[in-house]
């Protein structure tokens, strides 16, 4: 299922008053809360913690800050999907730099084996038919009109922002996985990100006066 | 570095929300987080923008186990005196332990003919919830005459879990407690930028997971507190 940025927009507007009453000790509310957006958080850690386990561990992690936390959300300064996203990867990414240190856990599915082609969008074949950073990102420009904005961007500038941003992956490892030197893949998803910046806000603009009915 | 650079802080923005930032960079952005505005302001936009980009991705449903296992902890919680730790300060500070305290915390006047304000040292004794952790008595932190940095070290070395860090925490009399970084090893100089501490009368040290709070709000135990006045 797609969702779009009025979904968005709607959805925290029911999410702001949950998160205010959690922050009041409300716990019915917070359960409501959960089943609202633990499925879209799963997803989002999922994406970058690739183990469903250790996803789940940090999912956990995260709803139990959220409850502690919830007193400190400002629903004037940001709607309640962008607070919760943002903290799950947050914690995401953490997990990623401890996990560095440790044997890899990643629980792959069969069709990573032999694979031999380079340069397609490998996330594709990992485990299940979810769509790669690539698909995920161009999906996610048709919903937000930003597809003007991708067409200034070169093939391998919109892959090193899309294995950025959905998988977690550091420069370095978006250098190692589109055999890019370093320094290259830094400029790109900076550039990438300059460009989407204006576009992003004209979008970021209509939801916001879309979302607050 | 200069982080009151709009476009500096803008690229910096981006860079952390977006992931790529790692590390002890990532650490810091986080620990400048609370004192700079126009970092945080970056930092929001940057969340309004890409955040929404996440709504494409299918949802997945988690384990029915993963929510029993949020309750059982909320549940632990609600059996303490307080959830939160803050709250839980307050309550020490209505102790006659923590009056104590107070008094430890004291002014060291230099004898300086240009009168340049002298530092203060205030000492942050070990909490309850320390004794459990085997953790120093105390933690001495001073602060610059000109309120420009500040200076911590234990007084013997803090046995830490190795996934854990100790953050140190500005609290006001009133309001939000302000991050005010990470404690290598539980020692470390901190650069206070602007007024962190103005308003403030208490330093707290937390334990929280390894690089600090992830949510910029104190998550774990206070384990070291110390009140002192500018």
């Amino acid at each position: 299922m797609t969702r779009t940025p009025a979904d968005w927009s709607e959805r925290s507007h029911d999410l702001s008053r949950l998160l205010a009453r959690a922050s009041l000790g409300d716990r019915a509310a917070f359960a409501t809360l959960y089943e609202r957006t633990s499925s879209h958080l799963l997803a989002v850690v999922l994406r970058i913690q690739r183990d469903r386990a250790q996803a789940e561990d940090i999912l956990q992690e995260v709803y139990v800050n959220v409850w502690r936390a919830a007193s400190s959300f400002d629903a004037a300064q940001s709607q309640p999907l962008t607070w919760l996203t943002s903290i799950a990867r947050n914690r995401a990414i953490d997990g990623l730099r401890r996990a560095q240190t440790q044997p890899q856990m990643r629980t792959l599915g069969p069709s990573v084996e032999g694979r031999d082609s380079e340069d397609e969008d490998v996330y594709d074949t990992v485990a299940d038919d979810a769509p790669g950073p690539l698909e995920l990102l161009s999906r996610a420009a048709e919903t937000r009109s930003l597809a003007a904005c991708m067409d200034k961007l070169s093939a391998l500038q919109r892959q090193s922002v899309a294995l950025a941003f959905f998988q977690g992956l550091s420069h370095a490892e978006v250098a190692e996985q589109l055999h890019q030197p370093l320094g290259t893949v830094k400029s790109w998803v900076r550039r990438s990100l300059m460009i989407l910046k204006s576009c992003l806000q004209g979008a970021v603009q209509r939801d916001a006066s879309t979302g607050n009915g | 570095m200069d982080y009151g650079r709009s476009e500096l802080a803008d690229a910096l923005a981006a860079d952390y929300v977006i992931g790529t930032l790692r590390g002890g960079a990532r650490r810091r952005f986080e620990a400048l987080l609370p004192a700079h505005v126009e970092l945080r302001h970056a930092t929001a936009a940057w969340r309004d923008r890409l955040m929404p980009l996440t709504a494409v991705i299918a949802a997945v449903q988690p384990s029915s186990e993963v929510w029993r296992r949020i309750s059982d902890r909320l549940d632990e919680g609600r059996s303490a005196p307080a959830t939160n730790a803050w709250s839980r300060l307050a309550f020490w500070r209505g102790l006659t332990a923590f009056a104590s305290v107070a008094a430890i915390g004291l002014a060291v006047l230099l004898a300086n003919p240009r009168a340049v304000p002298p530092p203060i040292v205030v000492v942050l004794v070990a909490t309850d919830a320390a004794a459990s952790g085997a953790a120093a008595p105390a933690i001495v932190a001073s602060i610059s005459g000109d309120g420009a940095t500040l200076v911590a070290r234990p007084i013997v070395p803090v046995a830490l879990r190795p996934d854990r860090s100790l953050e140190l925490w500005a609290v006001p009399k009133d309001g939000v407690p302000r991050s005010l970084g990470v404690l290598p090893a539980g020692s470390g100089t901190v650069a206070l930028r602007g007024r962190v501490l103005a308003g403030v009368d208490t330093l707290a040290v937390t334990i929280e997971p390894l690089g600090g709070s992830p949510t910029g709000q104190a998550t774990g135990p206070i384990v070291y507190a110390g009140k002192f006045s500018l």
